[in-house]
């Protein structure tokens, strides 16, 4: 009976929660199978991060280190970040290096080294080196020790070999070559690089977090004392966006067969180009701009309810009132 | 079947049995539960054994016969009496230890998270954002000091601290919603791309 008298706005406040979980699995499942074209707007802390890397083009004597301080709760996010980055690097002959101070982190690091190397000709020792896991008891020590000498905090390479004896390791001492540091968290991690790496010996630090993380971390972009920062799939997508359309860029040569021609970064390039996914054959290239386009569909449906909800919660208020 | 097949479908298995608790709670979520809590304790030990305490504690002692590492060695055991009634005490001495190195971290994070901070808040008031800042800092301080009612123009002022921090409160939730979905699309586009092939 009092069903009867419930009109469409209240009906739908006491709408079963399980309804709304269909709606919104619906809303992100349709837009995975049926992706569509939606332009990537790249913000300033992503272009910072990506123009940092870029400028260790090619040199011997600049290095990244990619810090993964994660576990796979938060993988959805940070992992195409990561792959992107590592491409990044491995397309434009960038030294990295990557570690991590948790052990559920350290398949990750490695599934993540595995991805990004997909069609590259890199070599373990040479254009990277996995540091491998290290407790995190010794985090502090190692971040500190790094600014004197890497080859001392961290002495063994993942595969047992002495970073000392190791080709890349050759123009690389400390944080003066190893110039950026991007930390890879769902937490407050990166402050610990903010504090020891960044304030004692000026290390440029970046931060790949987490959205939940991200709102935290920007009055240290404000500051300065974080280069650049990538907040959540957002940040992944932007990410992946400025790889491909500057890093992996291709063009045809005189046979009209594609080239790789990668070129630097520019702001009216990235403004003018529109890359369709269809066109990206690996997708893991795309996960992050193809999960966003979901995200925009799930978000305009949280909108929808979170409007649909106000007004019948003002309606049964004003009805609250008039019975009263 | 590739191992990649089976791991995928075991993959899909523990990840639907969690999304089962969406319409409620059963025994296949708390399987899911107990197995993900026992494989990463699984994981975690022998990885801390192997990386941390050979490398660390047997190698130095018993290969190099670095005895000295034996003094932090034996101090860090003594967290193990933190299960005894009568020992509990002994933890003591390793906690301090390591209140003492977070004290080491003090002055550095003075100069990031406090006086790089202030400096950064003191710009020249000659543009929108930098008088957004000063507006903000001054009137969210003002309505964190209590020894004075909120009444009149100081609660008015005070008011627009709330503001301010109501747009600061915003901007995190709506970061939390985006990480929230971006986590049930990773999961999705598993099901979806790696289990069933469905996604190119």
């Amino acid at each position: 009976m009092a069903d009867k008298k419930m009109n469409f706005f209240e009906k739908m406040q006491a709408l079963d929660r399980r309804y709304i979980y269909l709606v919104v699995a619906l809303a992100i499942i349709i837009p995975l199978l049926v992706p569509f074209n939606s332009r990537t707007y790249v913000t300033e802390p992503t272009e910072n991060i990506y123009k940092k890397i870029d400028s260790f083009t090619g040199r011997n004597d600049r290095a990244v280190l990619l810090c993964f301080d994660h576990d796979a709760s938060t993988m959805a996010e940070l992992f195409p970040m990561e792959v992107a980055i590592l491409r990044h690097c491995f397309e434009r002959d960038i030294q990295v290096f990557t570690i991590c101070f948790i052990p559920a982190a350290k398949p990750l690091m490695d599934y993540a080294l595995q991805t990004a190397k997909e069609g590259y000709e890199v070599q373990s020792g040479i254009d990277y080196v996995n540091f491998g896991y290290r407790p995190w008891a010794i985090r502090i020590p190692i971040m500190l020790k790094m600014g004197d000498d890497i080859s001392e905090a961290v002495e063994y390479d993942d595969e047992g070999r002495k970073l000392t004896n190791l080709p890349i390791m050759k123009e690389i001492m400390n944080y003066n070559e190893m110039n950026l540091i991007v930390d890879f968290a769902g937490s407050a991690a990166v402050l610990s690089w903010i504090t020891y790496a960044r304030a004692k010996f000026g290390a440029n630090v970046a931060a790949g977090v987490t959205a939940v993380m991200a709102a935290d971390n920007y009055i240290y972009l404000q500051t300065g004392q974080l280069t650049g920062m990538l907040g959540g799939l957002k940040g992944a997508a932007e990410y992946e966006k400025l790889v491909d359309v500057f890093a992996c860029h291709m063009e045809p040569d005189e046979n009209g067969v594609m080239q790789p021609a990668p070129r630097d970064f520019s702001k009216e390039i990235i403004k003018n180009t529109w890359i369709k996914m269809s066109d990206i054959k690996n997708r893991m290239h795309k996960t992050a701009r193809i999960g966003m386009n979901a995200q925009t569909v799930a978000h305009l449906m949280i909108i929808v309810f979170i409007i649909l909800g106000n007004i019948g919660y003002f309606i049964s208020k004003r009805k609250k009132d008039k019975v009263n | 079947m590739s191992f990649e097949v089976i791991s995928n479908f075991i993959a899909a298995f523990f990840t639907l049995s969690i999304f089962s608790f969406l319409y409620k709670d059963n025994p296949f979520y708390k399987f899911a539960e107990a197995v993900f809590i026992g494989v990463s304790m699984g994981y975690a030990i022998p990885l801390i054994y192997q990386d941390t305490f050979i490398p660390f504690v047997y190698r130095p002692i018993f290969v190099e016969y670095k005895f000295l590492i034996l003094i932090p060695a034996l101090t860090g055991s003594l967290y193990i009496f933190r299960f005894s009634k009568n020992l509990g005490w002994l933890s003591r001495y390793p906690i301090a230890f390591s209140m003492g190195i977070v004290g080491m971290g003090v002055p550095l994070s003075m100069h990031s998270y406090v006086l790089v901070q202030m400096r950064s808040a003191m710009l020249p008031v000659d543009n929108i954002n930098t008088a957004l800042i000063f507006i903000g800092t001054v009137t969210i301080l003002l309505y964190f000091f209590f020894s004075k009612e909120h009444k009149g123009v100081y609660g008015k002022v005070t008011n627009i601290g709330i503001w301010f921090m109501m747009v600061g409160f915003g901007a995190s939730f709506g970061y939390t919603v985006m990480a929230r979905i971006s986590l049930l699309i990773g999961r999705i586009q598993f099901l979806l791309g790696d289990w069933l092939g469905l996604m190119k």
